[in-house]
């Protein structure tokens, strides 16, 4: 049982840590996770910037070298002479320096006049449209930015270039359905500067990098914006340039470790990037592995959204900083449920301890013992059930005491009433004999005074004996009490009243206090009032002129052992009072202060022998000099005896 | 008048005889035996009858009194005033009840007090 309550205190005590652990877990943990995913997502929309600046910057680059060249004197001079092979040697060395895929030269007419690669200077007319001579040649102002170049344009440019932009795609897993196969056009960066020489429309330099298989811009990205950072062996940033959602150029590792050209974006980032065109940041799936992204479009010069520009941070490293956080939180959870359970036990330990000892004097209780050990005393309620059951085991000796009290008194009682009986028996015989012969004497007219004056000494003697003997004999004689309800008031007053002469012969002033509504008492009205004027009398004889008797009736507050309540009758008189040695004798039978012949010693214990077969008691206060309290106490419904 | 005084004590029955002798003829039985052979001899007015004696108690004579000579009135006598011989005297006919020990008066005056309510009767 003390091991339940152990056991319940601990388990209450870790369910608490485990409740407060466990919510501050996920409470923590949540703000956490959104703390280090806004902040990631957050890092990484930066990180697009940058990589949209690092794009920007490249094609800035290529109009500044554009723009430089066409400012050469030796340049003008070339291309309004036509002068075809210096304008070659110096597209190549432009495209050299400028790190060009493509360079070229178209006339007013925008026929192309040479260019940078294979078939530099063409011959062939009609060729494929240049988009990105187009608007310099229309408005004669410069143009730069993405270009959508299809295959035959740059199959006419350079047949290896067309070869570089063919892209096969591979069906990626989560990507938007298609049925194409391969990307054949290719995505640049270019520029268009319309050459003027006083008014008059040269033609158009233009130049460009294909950004297909490129690894430049997404590199750059990773080595500037990431740092080249690395995570458990991996690059922690990521850049990708799509051509619709097709990866052509990216650094995302593909599954056989090489770049993942070919791959295409997640369906949702097509939806909302291509189609919605607007910027997204999201965590989501890339290939083999999941990362914080953000993509934006990439819009064609002047024109329609043909691609996305991506970056993405790998999200294991924050998620590993998540786990870590949440160990943490996890092993402080644990601790503080050990800390409970072993404080819990401790506690349980304070409080049970006292309450084994408890048991286990109870056990010594039962077993007898009336001085139980139960230890030093708590000073909380423990305590106070401690001194409860303190003054309980005190309660019980006394009750002990009390009811062994009674079974000894009682024992004795019917002991010297069956040898009363018997020697009466005996003693009433012969006694007969002496009370007859001794008055048939007596009624002789011829005794000498002498004679007569002795014979009635005997026959006071005899009567004397008599008297002792109708005692004993009164004293045996256990009689049922014939019930009826009595009121107890009445019943005090005409005892009073038979014994008011004799205390005023004596000068003793008798006074009762009657109590308020008395309940009726069912009781042997003669019984009782044989025992009330029995201790009256004793009161009588203990007093003496100018002393008084009072006698008080009341409700009790008792109860007796059945949880009866009763009616208390006491009888105080100031008296001589009882000798403290003699309070324990005085229900005794035989037990007399009286002189010899005054008294059979019988009186009180045959009152008592009363009032106990009415389930009542009768208890003595009593103080040398000063006088003594008779309280009897008897129930409303006496017991049957 | 006669009067059949039985208990086993001598020294009652003689009380018995020397405070009645006056008045009455007063036959004695020391034993319940010895007194119905005297009540199949003679005819008694009163009986007083102890009811604690050795062998035949007064109580089984009091019973076969009282079947044959329901008319004899019956005083009881015993020194043993206990409840249970209380409440078996109150079960029986008899006249009264007499405690011993007791005075030549209070005999004489239990006698007198039966008889005359008998006569009463009669």
């Amino acid at each position: 049982m003390l091991y339940s309550i152990r056991a319940k205190l601990i388990a209450s005590f870790i369910g608490v840590s485990l409740v407060v652990g466990a919510f501050s877990l996920v409470v923590g943990t949540r703000l956490l996770d959104r703390a280090v995913r806004s902040e990631a997502l957050m890092r990484v929309s930066l990180d697009l910037n940058s990589a949209r600046e690092l794009y920007r910057a490249r094609t800035k680059t290529i109009e500044v070298s554009l723009n430089i060249t066409t400012l050469g004197y030796g340049f003008l001079v070339a291309l309004k002479d036509r002068d075809v092979s210096d304008l070659i040697f110096r597209l190549g060395r432009m495209a050299n320096y400028a790190s060009l895929d493509f360079a070229g030269i178209v006339d007013d007419k925008g026929e192309p006049l040479c260019r940078s690669g294979p078939n530099a200077a063409p011959s062939r007319k009609n060729p494929v449209v240049n988009p990105i001579t187009t608007f310099a040649l229309g408005k004669g102002t410069c143009a730069s930015g993405t270009f959508l170049l299809s295959h035959e344009f740059l199959f006419e440019e350079n047949p290896q270039l067309a070869e570089r932009a063919r892209i096969d795609i591979i069906p990626t897993p989560g990507s938007h359905p298609g049925t194409k196969k391969a990307e054949t056009a290719g995505l640049a960066l270019g520029a268009a500067v319309p050459v003027v020489h006083e008014g008059e429309l040269l033609g158009v330099l233009y130049g460009g990098v294909l950004l297909n298989r490129d690894t430049k811009i997404v590199d750059t990205v990773k080595d500037t914006v990431f740092h080249n950072e690395e995570y458990k062996g991996r690059s922690v940033g990521r850049a990708t340039i799509f051509l619709g959602d097709v990866r052509i150029s990216t650094n995302v590792p593909a599954q056989d470790g090489g770049r993942a050209i070919g791959t295409r974006s997640a369906a949702e980032v097509r939806e909302h990037v291509l189609e919605g065109k607007e910027r997204w940041t999201r965590r989501a799936p890339v290939i083999s592995d999941w990362y914080i992204t953000a993509y934006e479009p990439i819009e064609e010069f002047r024109g329609r959204v043909v691609g996305m520009l991506g970056v993405g941070v790998l999200d294991e490293k924050y998620n590993d900083m998540r786990w870590r956080t949440l160990s943490v939180f996890i092993f402080i959870t644990v601790l503080g449920m050990l800390a409970a359970a072993a404080v819990g036990f401790f506690v349980a330990g304070r409080l049970t301890d006292p309450i084994s000892r408890l048991i286990k004097a109870s056990h010594e209780v039962t077993e007898g013992s009336l001085a139980p050990d139960i230890g030093p005393e708590s000073g909380d309620e423990i305590g106070i059930l401690q001194r409860a059951f303190k003054e309980m085991v005190g309660a019980v000796g006394r009750r002990r005491m009390e009811s062994q009290n009674r079974l000894i008194m009682s024992e004795k009682q019917a002991s010297v009433g069956r040898l009363a009986a018997g020697v009466a028996h005996e003693i009433n015989n012969p006694l007969t004999g002496v009370l007859t012969y001794t008055h048939m004497l007596l009624r002789r007219r011829d005794l000498s005074q002498e004679v007569r004056e002795d014979l009635q000494t005997i026959a006071e003697a005899t009567e004397r004996v008599r008297k002792i003997v109708k005692g004993l004999l009164d004293f045996s004689r256990q009689t049922t009490p014939d019930r009826e309800k009595v009121d107890v008031n009445k019943l005090v007053s005409s005892t009073i009243a038979l014994m008011e002469n004799q205390a005023l012969v004596k000068g003793v002033d008798v006074q009762f206090d009657s109590g308020e509504n008395l309940p009726p008492v069912n009781m042997d009205r003669n019984q009782f009032q044989s025992v009330l004027l029995n201790i009256l009398i004793n009161g009588l004889d203990a007093n003496k002129a100018g002393d008084r008797i009072t006698v008080a009736t009341k409700n009790s507050a008792l109860v007796n052992e059945a949880g009866q309540e009763g009616v208390e009758i006491s009888i105080t008189d100031t008296g001589c009072g009882i000798p403290p040695e003699h309070l324990n004798k005085l229900f005794d039978p035989f037990f007399t202060t009286k002189e010899v012949g005054h008294g059979t010693g019988l009186g009180l214990a045959v009152s008592l022998g009363i009032v106990q077969r009415h389930g009542g008691s009768i208890r003595v206060q009593s103080e040398v000099g000063k006088g003594s309290t008779f309280t009897i106490w008897v129930p409303l419904e006496g017991r049957v005896v | 008048m006669k009067i059949l005084a039985v208990d086993d004590e001598r020294i009652v029955l003689e009380s018995c005889k020397r405070v009645l002798g006056e008045s009455f003829e007063v036959s004695l039985a020391k034993s319940a035996d010895e007194a119905f052979e005297s009540m199949g001899r003679e005819v008694f007015s009163l009986i007083l009858l102890d009811i604690k004696m050795p062998g035949k108690d007064g109580m089984t004579l009091m019973r076969q009194v009282k079947d044959r000579w329901p008319q004899i009135p019956v005083i009881i006598m015993s020194g043993y005033v206990t409840n249970e011989t209380m409440e078996e005297v109150a079960k029986t006919d008899a006249a009264t009840f007499l405690a011993k020990p007791f005075t030549p008066d209070e005999l004489l005056q239990t006698v007198h007090q039966v008889l005359a309510k008998e006569e009463g009767h009669g």
